[in-house]
């Protein structure tokens, strides 16, 4: 067997950001050009391609140790590929896939198609790349190749107000976020420094300046925080994905928040852990209290909305509550790696779960027929295929048996339990059954009410259809395959 | 290659035809009806294939498909178990399924019925769930098909569902069967927990490591070690998980008092109700108790319980049976009271007896359900006895073949019934005698019950028989009644010939009389050493170690002699038959009957009404059920709904709140956010102690 290069480790990073350049110079070329199949088709080969190569990597075992035990790195340690990377350059390219997939029928008749491609895939170059960043000024730099083509990607739409308006308060919060996560990382240089994670790590004795490092931790965390969509940081979340066009607002809430959490974890558990840094900051503690009011403010606010969009943007909020359990059960034992592992599982699922519920808002907006719950009213008697996936992905995000959903809450639940944090587990409950409630309301409005007169649907887009039918195939099958979701998770947390 | 390899197939062909009926039928010539007929006789084929290999001393248990692989314990697991008694089993069940296929061609389709492909599906899916429990290794999987076999009686039971009684019929039967097989549940699950840390195969129903032989060790041996008995003694542990399974078996074999949902049964079609009776449903609690009756012998108060219920459940079924008026509910009642016996010979240690019972008893029934088929055919679906009379001449082969059938019923020598009701009696009086203390004196008891029961056996038979074909006619129907074909007349043919001679298999009194070597399925059960399989302990000889060594002590008494005691069982059995039979006779067998019954007065009504114990269901269903389960709505309503509401409000208000902190506003976000920053920094920075 040929023995690649080291470098082609970045492949799928690599992939993606070559189809951002190709999209590029086709806008430049031709910037009104509205030939959606070749954008949407360059587009979604390169995203299939990177999901693809790193399935394989993931398979071949790229990311785990070689024999002398080390990791492949790159650019000085600046860069990692292992599992946890792959992992997540997964997940950003098939939620980007079935985006794309989505785009080619919601983007048809918009204008900016060509910048509206090479942005997305720009944004998710940046996120794969988030997943193998080892040092805080990658880092940094990855995040904002994530967020800049987010901002303008939310109000493509120029000439909606809603767009626009959601683009600019993104854009402000945002800024702020990363000037707080800027003077963080600069406070944490300044303790300890180094920027690179392990030497982060390694400069972390006693010695250090705890007043710097403790406001620079919780300046970081901010950051995270932002990224994720958690309380408090978490405003500009419903605002933007109600704002965006509804295949941005999957992205933006599926594979965004995946990039912000594995910035998460590699930080916190590469470079910040420790018990010289817990005895300055603790920072688990701080996460048991963003988790803890991040699922009571995400879903209390979800359950009293009238539109969808916006019930999901919350949900989005509380899911990321969910997942910093992965970081506030972190207590140091042996369940490390099962809690940071069923946090990477409940990112994987929720990549495809999510996704497929903000794109079958897609296909309503498509349709016009409305926003609220009660213009979803007998849906499915025009569109039972379509309300059928629907009906997985929602009782799978509240975490019943029938997708993904439920193991990977099953596993949170575990890790909480495993940990000792029990009121972790208590509130993750809590809010689960809540949350049922909300989604239940959907799925009532589909199946049971009776249709508005005059309710008709006349066209049923192939891509749109597409997306959203593989994202329920695929959260329904992740039931029986999260055996090898969740190994591979528990591997790569553990290599950490 | 091996008949075993084959054996999955058996229940195999007929789920295949209940595919082929179900998504294809409609679109075959008889509605699917081939495709069953092709399918039970491929079972049937296989299956007298794997009883000659059972004859030349082979069996077979082994585990075939692992649905759940425990670590460091017990699989859940579907298998194969193979002794004589599942091979004789699986005869019977694939024989009478055949016929009864065979028979619904001439009952079903000759007579336009509609729904034909659905019919059919659910006989195949019927005898495919039979045939899986009778040869299931475990006594999961056992349950799994046990409820198969009820799920498929309540769709065939309920098959006319556009008229008013099917479906309610349906559900009773679901219902009170339904309410067996809860503690039926809760004793496999108790099996399972009780046996798991002692072996590794708690499930399996032969072998070492199976339960009864585990059991047997602790009880006899007193090897306890690994068991979790709940901190009873092993001996009433395994009573009490012996009486909870017996609760699915008394449900399904309809013995009292779960026995109400069997004549309510007859609302299904006649062809139904002969595969029930005969070989599947009902058949299979007694198959059972039969199956794993190495843990039942063990257990002196379930053997008790067994003998009485049974007993009870014969002659208590027999009485009602004379006063009724429509065929099949005699019919009904005689299955009753017939598995009445079955369980009168299981608890009294004759398990020979209760096999042979449930062998012939298969046969006559099929027969007389049958036949009482092709007379409600010729009589364009009355089924009143009173409306009939004189059938006699016009349909002969239905008249002699039904004839062979009562006379098998009433148990009049040489007919099979009264081979096997003998020796069902005969066992249960040598061991009565023979058996000391309380356990004998039950024996004794269910005994007279039981021959009690012969003589009102005897009388309501004959008394359906000539009602139904001798005397007058009294209707215009019955002095023109319609024609039946092959198809109807060839299963009874074959039925009459074996109802007549089947007895002949076991013909034990003959061998203590003459010693002549004839006892062919006692020999065919023993399982003694030496027979190929005697390691599978699911032998006569084991159980009769067991019965004879263990806690129960059943032994043989014969207060007059050996001859003597047998000569007087048979006499006094079949000299109460023969009286039954003359009475009836006396009563009816002439030109114009009359309701005799009517001189019985308020007992009459009493019959008529079963005892009442429908009402005392109903009334225990809508007097105490019902109001008990009106109250924990109550509770569910108020007090937990009410928290639950009370949260939600709670959650929705709160949620309102929430929702407020979204102005819309972008410098109020930015103020939040520096503001809860600013908090956590000088919350964290003073317990930190960074100034």
């Amino acid at each position: 067997m040929v023995q690649l290069p080291t470098w082609t480790a970045l492949s799928p990073t690599l992939l993606l950001g070559l189809t951002a350049i190709v999209l590029l110079l086709v806008d430049s070329i031709d910037p009104d050009s509205s030939n959606n199949e070749l954008l949407a088709g360059v587009a979604g080969l390169g995203s299939i391609a990177a999901a693809a190569t790193s399935v394989w990597f993931i398979v071949a075992g790229t990311g785990l140790p070689a024999e002398n035990g080390e990791l492949i790195s790159l650019f000085d340690d600046q860069l990692v590929v292992d599992q946890m990377a792959l992992f997540f350059s997964f997940l950003v390219a098939s939620v980007l896939t079935l985006v794309v997939v989505a785009s080619y029928d919601y983007m048809a008749d918009k204008a900016r198609q060509a910048k509206y491609y090479s942005l997305t895939v720009m944004a998710a170059t940046g996120m794969s790349l988030l997943g193998s960043a080892n040092g805080l000024a990658v880092a940094f730099v990855a995040l904002e190749l994530a967020s800049l083509p987010s901002y303008a990607l939310v109000a493509i739409l120029k000439t909606n107000k809603g767009s626009v308006e959601a683009a600019l308060k993104y854009f402000l919060v945002g800024a702020l976020s990363s000037g707080v996560f800027l003077y963080g990382i600069s406070l944490v240089y300044g303790a300890t420094g180094s920027l690179q994670f392990d030497a982060v790590a390694a400069a972390l004795t006693d010695g250090v300046p705890a007043g710097i490092l403790g406001i620079g931790v919780l300046m970081i965390v901010g950051g995270v925080a932002f990224k994720t969509a958690s309380v408090p940081f978490h405003f500009w979340a419903p605002e933007a994905y109600e704002g965006a066009p509804a295949p941005i607002s999957a992205f933006l809430s599926s594979a965004s928040k995946a990039a912000g959490f594995v910035l998460a974890f590699r930080v916190f558990a590469t470079a910040l852990m420790g018990d010289a840094v817990l005895a300055v900051v603790d920072w688990v503690l701080v996460f048991q209290v963003l988790a803890i009011v991040t699922m009571f403010v995400g879903n209390f606010a979800a359950a009293t909305q009238e539109n969808v969009k916006r019930m999901l943007a919350y949900s989005s909020v509380g899911h990321a509550g969910y997942v910093l359990i992965g970081l506030a059960a972190l207590t140091g034992g042996s369940s490390d790696a099962y809690v940071l592992g069923s946090g990477m599982m409940h990112l994987l699922v929720y990549g495809f779960m999510n996704t497929g519920a903000f794109l079958f808002i897609a296909l309503v907006e498509y349709w016009d027929i409305g926003r609220t719950f009660e213009d979803y009213n007998g849906l499915a008697t025009q569109a039972p295929l379509a309300c059928a996936a629907m009906t997985v992905f929602l009782f799978s995000l509240a975490g019943l048996p029938i997708g993904g959903g439920f193991f990977s809450k099953f596993n949170l639940l575990m890790a909480t339990v495993r940990s000792g944090t029990w009121f972790l587990g208590a509130a993750l409950i809590v809010n689960s059954a809540l949350s049922l409630y909300y989604y239940t309301r959907v799925v009532k409005a589909m199946w049971i009410e009776e249709p508005a007169s005059g309710l008709e649907i006349e066209r049923y887009p192939i891509g749109l259809y597409t997306a959203v039918l593989v994202a329920a195939l695929v959260t329904v099958l992740l039931l029986p395959g999260f055996d090898a979701v969740s190994q591979t998770a528990e591997t790569a947390a553990s290599l950490l | 290659m091996t008949a075993f390899d084959y054996a999955p197939a058996i229940a195999l062909l007929p789920f295949v035809s209940f595919l082929v009926a179900l998504f294809g039928g409609q679109y075959l010539p008889k509605k699917g009806a081939l495709a069953g007929i092709a399918a039970t006789a491929g079972s049937l084929v296989l299956s007298a294939w794997v009883a000659l290999t059972v004859a030349g001393g082979q069996t077979y248990n082994e585990a075939l498909y692992t649905f759940t692989a425990g670590l460091e314990t017990f699989d859940l697991h579907l298998g194969i178990l193979i002794d004589p008694l599942t091979a004789l089993m699986l005869l019977i069940v694939s024989f009478i399924a055949l016929l009864v296929h065979v028979f619904s061609l001439g009952y079903m389709n000759d007579e336009g019925e509609t729904g034909l492909p659905r019919y059919y599906a659910g006989l195949g899916l019927f005898t495919a769930s039979m045939l899986g429990f009778v040869y299931a290794d475990n006594i999961l999987m056992a349950f799994m098909f046990f409820e198969l076999v009820g799920l498929c009686s309540y769709l065939l039971i309920g098959f006319n569902f556009r008229e008013a009684g099917p479906p309610s019929a349906a559900k009773k039967a679901f219902l009170v069967t339904r309410f067996g097989d809860y503690f039926f549940l809760i004793g496999v699950v108790g099996i399972f927990v009780t046996f798991a840390g002692a072996t590794q195969t708690p499930g399996l129903f032969a072998g070492e490591g199976s339960f009864p032989v585990v059991a047997e060790h602790a009880i006899v041996d007193g090897a306890t070690e690994g068991l979790n008995t709940f901190g009873f003694e092993p001996q009433t542990w395994f009573t009490i998980l012996g009486l909870l399974v017996l609760g699915g078996v008394m449900g399904k074999s309809a013995q009292f008092p779960l026995h109400t949902w069997l004549p309510d049964a007859m609302e299904g079609p006649t062809p139904v109700s002969a595969l029930i009776h005969a070989a599947t449903m009902v058949a299979a609690g007694v198959y059972l108790v039969a199956r794993m009756y190495g843990f039942y012998a063990l257990t002196p108060t379930t053997l008790a319980v067994i003998a009485l219920v049974g007993g009870f459940t014969a002659l208590f079924a027999a009485t009602m049976g004379v006063v009724k008026q429509e065929l099949k509910q005699v019919l009904a009642y005689s299955t009753i009271s017939q598995y009445g016996y079955m369980m009168l010979a299981l608890g009294s240690g004759g398990y020979i007896a209760a096999v042979f019972h449930l062998t012939t008893h298969a046969v006559f029934k099929a027969l007389l359900f049958l036949g009482a088929g092709a007379v409600i055919i010729a009589m364009h679906h009355e089924e009143n006895m009173w409306e009939m009379g004189g059938l006699k001449d016009k349909m002969p082969v239905t008249y002699y073949t039904f004839l062979a059938g009562s006379l098998a019923l009433a148990g009049i020598v040489p007919f099979a019934g009264f081979w096997s009701k003998d020796e069902v009696l005969y066992e249960a009086l040598i061991h009565g005698f023979g058996t000391e203390g309380g356990l004998g004196t039950v024996f004794l008891v269910a005994y007279a019950m039981g021959l009690l029961a012969v003589f009102f056996t005897g009388f309501y038979t004959f008394r359906m028989v000539y009602l139904t074909f001798h005397g007058e006619a009294r209707t215009e129907t019955a002095k023109k009644p319609h024609g039946v074909r092959w198809n109807v007349k060839g299963p009874l043919a074959v039925l009459g010939i074996l109802a007549t001679t089947i007895g002949f298999v076991n013909l034990a009194p003959v061998k203590k009389l003459t010693g002549l070597e004839v006892d062919f399925l006692h020999k065919w059960l023993l399982g003694a050493e030496g027979s190929g399989w005697e390691a599978l302990l699911t032998g006569y000889e084991h159980y009769e170690h067991v019965l004879h060594d263990g806690p129960a002590h059943v032994l043989v008494g014969e207060p007059l002699g050996a001859t003597g005691t047998l000569i007087a069982s048979a006499l006094l059995s079949l000299g109460l038959a023969v009286a039954g039979v003359l009475a009836a006779r006396s009563l009816y067998k002439v030109p114009e009957p009359v309701e005799h019954t009517d001189k019985l007065g308020s007992i009459k009504t009493l019959l008529m009404h079963n005892y009442y114990q429908d009402e005392y269901q109903v009334w225990l269903a809508t007097g105490f059920t019902y109001p008990l389960s009106r109250a924990a709505d109550k509770f569910d309503q108020g007090v937990i709904d009410g928290v639950v509401n009370g949260i939600s409000s709670v959650s929705l208000f709160s949620g309102s709140r929430v929702r407020r902190l979204q102005t819309g506003v972008v410098t109020n976000y930015a103020l939040f956010i520096t503001i809860a920053l600013v908090v956590l920094l000088v919350v964290f920075g003073l317990t930190g102690g960074w100034f």
